[in-house]
């Protein structure tokens, strides 16, 4: 009996399908905010920044790029950066690391994580992967030094040429290959 | 130098015809009677010119039956035989002269009557020379008589000119009309016989069938050319039966002695003309299909008609070569309207079930027009407008007693079932039956997915319910729920948010009101499940901004999550217009409004400050917008775009009433909506060859899910990513995409 009535439902859950992946216990509300914020970051256009799911398996690991904003000793320079949302999303703040290793007084040049007020105590859940971004991209012009993760990088951020010399020898460029 | 034996057997010979001559009479008087008889017989026989006056001499059939006796005894009769055909040839430019005559004044004035004159003139002189008649012995009677017209018709026939052949041919016509203008009448058998006499009807067969056939032809093509409403073959067949039969019992069934015997023998040319009936219908109706497809539902007759003479005659490929024709050249071009178009379609679909229930024709004759329908931009607008019952033509495609079904996918064919049938057999390689499938399945089936016209349907469903001021949506309710049935409810969930925006727009607007009461009616819509509206900038001037502000105000209130975006340009307004000497009733569209309430401030304005007042709109619409006001005689254009209000009017009593300028509200066509979900999918495809480097083609398919409504075959997105390669956005290497830089 149950088959009969099973078969002559429509399948109704079929459209949902099209965020399937996801682990079964992950809220429904997460991957559809996460939806929306890639379709905002899409089609914001914000030059610089962006980001992009890994696989189409999981909504929740994302890649992103960042260039130096210009005037800045990083213009012309890219980084990608790992994207770890969290099951409980937007109410803790994403784990983001710098992929390309990054001389930076706020970023760890081993492990690529970042010091940013707004990824840890100061998150909020109106805060955005875009926003999250730009904050990033503006990190770079304007560290905080008074709370160094790389302390020789702010020791030597006032001396922009050495500075420049160390940024170069760590960082490596892009490549192509696919994740 | 004879020698005496040779002389001996000459003598023998001799005496042995003398013998025979004389047989065995006295002396000679065997051998004078002989003589005798051999002259009277001669000259009995001997062809005379019967265009001499002078009487025929008399004979006495006594003596000349007594001279053919002894002709015939001493076994003569061959000679005289051959005595008499040589006499006969040297007659015989007395037959050239008789036909000679009758064949020039037929040449100059061809009336059939003068070959009538002429063939019963050769059967006198036949009958004149016929050598033996009833009154002499009939010993050898038939060998002389077939020797004789053996003769006298080779000659005849070499000397009858070509013309001849006309001549009998409208000679037999004639008779044929004859014959069938009056078939109560006796039948000119005279005629008849006298072509028997001279065996012109074997010589002249196929001539005489073949007037028979052009009689048939044009019989047809003169009743039933143009007249399509009643089945014709009926009548005809009676038609066949009452006029055509009674001639051709005369070539045909001569000699019959009873009705079944003349059955018999009229069998075969009578099966003839029948096919021929048959395939001249045929023939016409194949031309006429176009028309008769026009016409229809008055033109049933015909196509009943068509089908039963396709059964009969195999014309199958013929009709389908003609339509196909006839549309390409008359349907199939830029000319006609795509409405047109699907009509004549519809009416294809119908009349072709009607010739042919199989559908073989149809699938023949619909793929070309499928086809063409395929590539016309606005053919899902058409048949989405008719499906909804659009317009007030009653035109529509879909016939109001045809049941609604739920669209048909084609079947696989149920090979179980006992009414199982092959496919007809010239069914070409792709043909589908779509046995039971209605019109509007057909219609729909043109294109590949029925999502098209389901967002074709909103863009309709939405200009129709925003030009809608009554708030009476029953008439959309219904044709909703009647696409329902079509389309199945989840394809229309959309519309019915769309419906119900209506109704809540009132609710609202009844709550609005009653906290503020103000002018201004809002439609209040779900910017997410109606199609992109044209935006506008306009920025009403004056009351009206303020209206608009008081009314989002108390919106906010009510809706405190919801935030309203103003859409003016869709909007209508009623205004009075007070001037110095009269006062104006006018529902015009906004912008019309906005610049009049700008003339309020002052009189004269140039164009180009008015659109600096009202934000941008572009020239074009603003200079309509005063030439509706300048239509009603409330502005003037002075200078080239300097209006003034004319306050007093200058021309009472012209003013005429404004045409009113409506417009259906702009809606994004389905095909703009499309380029800009292309470029949403590039943004996508732009964001993960950025993050995620170069991807496969199979990659970007399935990461492209992350955009919402994304619905590309990867074919569709092959073509795409070529495209933007094209225009240098990326590269591709190895199958590997990545961003072009």
């Amino acid at each position: 009996m149950d088959q009969i009535t099973s078969a002559l439902a429509p399948p109704r859950a079929a459209p949902k399908a099209a965020v399937s992946g996801t682990p079964s216990e992950m809220p429904g509300s997460v991957t559809k905010r996460l939806s929306n914020e890639l379709m905002t970051l899409m089609m914001s256009s914000s030059p610089g920044i962006s980001a992009f799911p890994k696989s189409d398996a999981n909504l929740f690991e994302w890649v992103g790029t960042i260039e130096g904003p210009a005037a800045t000793i990083y213009a012309g320079l890219a980084f990608r950066i790992s994207i770890s949302f969290p099951s409980n999303y937007p109410y803790t703040a994403p784990t983001i690391k710098f992929e390309t290793p990054c001389y930076h007084p706020n970023v760890d040049i081993v492990g690529g994580a970042i010091c940013l007020d707004i990824l840890q105590d100061k998150w909020s859940a109106v805060y955005s992967v875009q926003t999250v971004l730009l904050s990033l991209q503006s990190l770079l012009g304007e560290p905080n030094n008074a709370s160094p993760l790389n302390p020789d990088a702010a020791g030597l951020w006032n001396s922009p040429e050495a500075f420049k010399i160390q940024l170069m020898k760590h960082y490596r460029p892009l490549t192509d290959a696919s994740t | 130098m004879a020698t005496n034996a040779v002389r001996a057997q000459v003598g023998a010979k001799w005496q042995e015809s003398f013998a025979r001559l004389n047989r065995g009479e006295p002396g000679i008087t065997g051998l004078m009677a002989f003589s005798e008889a051999w002259t009277l017989v001669t000259e009995f026989l001997r062809p005379r010119d019967i265009t001499d006056p002078t009487p025929p001499k008399q004979y006495n059939m006594q003596q000349v039956r007594a001279a053919f006796d002894i002709i015939n005894k001493c076994r003569r009769l061959p000679v005289m035989l051959e005595v008499f055909l040589d006499d006969m040839r040297k007659c015989q430019h007395l037959i050239t002269r008789e036909v000679e005559a009758h064949m020039t004044l037929y040449e100059t004035t061809p009336d059939p009557d003068t070959i009538r004159k002429l063939v019963f003139r050769l059967v006198e002189w036949y009958n004149a020379w016929l050598p033996i008649r009833e009154r002499v012995t009939p010993v050898l009677g038939p060998t002389i008589i077939s020797a004789y017209t053996l003769a006298f018709q080779t000659h005849l026939f070499s000397v009858l000119p070509p013309t001849f052949a006309g001549g009998i041919k409208s000679l037999v016509a004639a008779s044929l009309v004859h014959v069938a203008s009056q078939p109560a009448g006796p039948p000119d058998m005279t005629l008849w016989a006298a072509f028997e006499t001279l065996s012109l009807i074997d010589r002249y067969e196929t001539l005489i069938a073949s007037v028979g056939y052009e009689f048939i032809e044009s019989y047809v093509l003169e009743t039933c050319a143009g007249k399509w409403t009643e089945p014709m073959l009926a009548t005809l067949r009676t038609w066949m039966v009452d006029r055509v039969v009674p001639w051709m019992i005369l070539p045909y069934a001569r000699g019959a002695t009873n009705a079944d015997e003349a059955k018999s023998m009229m069998q075969g040319v009578g099966s003839r003309f029948d096919f021929h009936l048959h395939k001249t219908l045929c023939d016409l109706r194949s031309r006429e299909i176009f028309d008769i497809i026009v016409d229809f539902p008055e033109s049933v007759g015909a196509l009943q008609d068509l089908k039963e003479c396709l059964q009969r005659v195999d014309q199958r490929a013929e009709l389908v070569q003609a339509l196909r024709r006839a549309n390409k050249k008359r349907l199939l071009h830029p000319g006609a309207d795509t409405k047109d178009i699907l009509t004549q379609y519809v009416s294809t679909i119908k009349c072709l079930r009607i010739v042919d229930p199989p559908g073989v024709l149809l699938f023949k004759v619909a793929d070309p027009i499928r086809r063409y329908l395929r590539d016309r931009p606005d053919t899902i607008r058409c048949i989405v407008a008719s499906l909804v019952g659009d317009g007030e033509s009653g035109d529509s495609l879909v016939d109001e007693s045809e049941p609604i079904l739920p669209l048909q996918q084609p079947e696989m064919e149920n090979y179980s079932d006992p009414e199982w049938t092959p496919e007809p057999i010239d069914a070409g390689p792709d043909f589908r039956a779509n046995k039971s499938s209605d019109v509007i399945s057909t219609i729909v089936s043109i294109y590949d997915s029925k999502d098209l016209f389901v967002k074709e349907l909103q863009v309709l469903l939405a200009q129709r319910l925003l030009v809608v001021k009554d708030g009476n949506f029953d008439r959309e309710r219904r044709n909703i729920e009647i696409l329902k049935i079509r389309f199945g409810e989840p394809a229309l969930q959309v519309c019915e948010v769309m419906l119900r925006d209506m109704t809540d727009s009132r609710r609202i607007d009844q709550h609005v009101q009653s906290q503020n009461a103000t002018i201004m009616h809002p439609t209040i819509i779900s910017r997410h499940f109606w199609p992109a509206l044209e935006s506008s900038d306009i920025i009403m001037p004056g009351q009206f901004q303020a209206l608009q502000e008081r009314y989002a105000k108390e919106f906010s209130v009510f809706k405190p999550d919801k935030v309203l975006r103003w859409l003016p340009h869709l909007g209508r307004v009623h205004l009075e217009l007070e001037l110095d000497d009269r006062k104006i009733d006018a529902d015009v569209p906004p912008l019309e409004a906005a610049f009049i309430e700008l003339f309020s401030d002052k009189d004269v304005w140039t164009v180009d400050d008015l659109i600096s007042r009202v934000g941008s709109v572009s020239r074009s619409a603003a200079l309509k917008a005063l030439a509706t006001w300048v239509d009603m005689h409330v502005l003037k254009e002075d200078d080239e775009n300097v209006f003034r209000l004319l306050s007093v009017a200058e021309e009472p009593g012209t003013r005429h009433v404004p045409k009113p300028a409506e417009e259906l509200p702009s809606i994004v066509s389905v095909q703009q909506q499309q380029a800009e979900q292309m470029r949403v999918y590039w943004k996508f495809i732009e964001g993960m060859l950025t993050n995620l480097g170069q991807l496969g083609l199979d990659r970007i398919q399935t990461m492209l899910k992350f955009a919402p409504g994304y619905d590309q075959t990867i074919e569709q997105l092959g073509n795409f990513m070529e495209a933007a390669r094209r225009e240098g956005l990326v590269t591709v290497k190895d199958g590997m995409w990545k961003l072009g830089r």
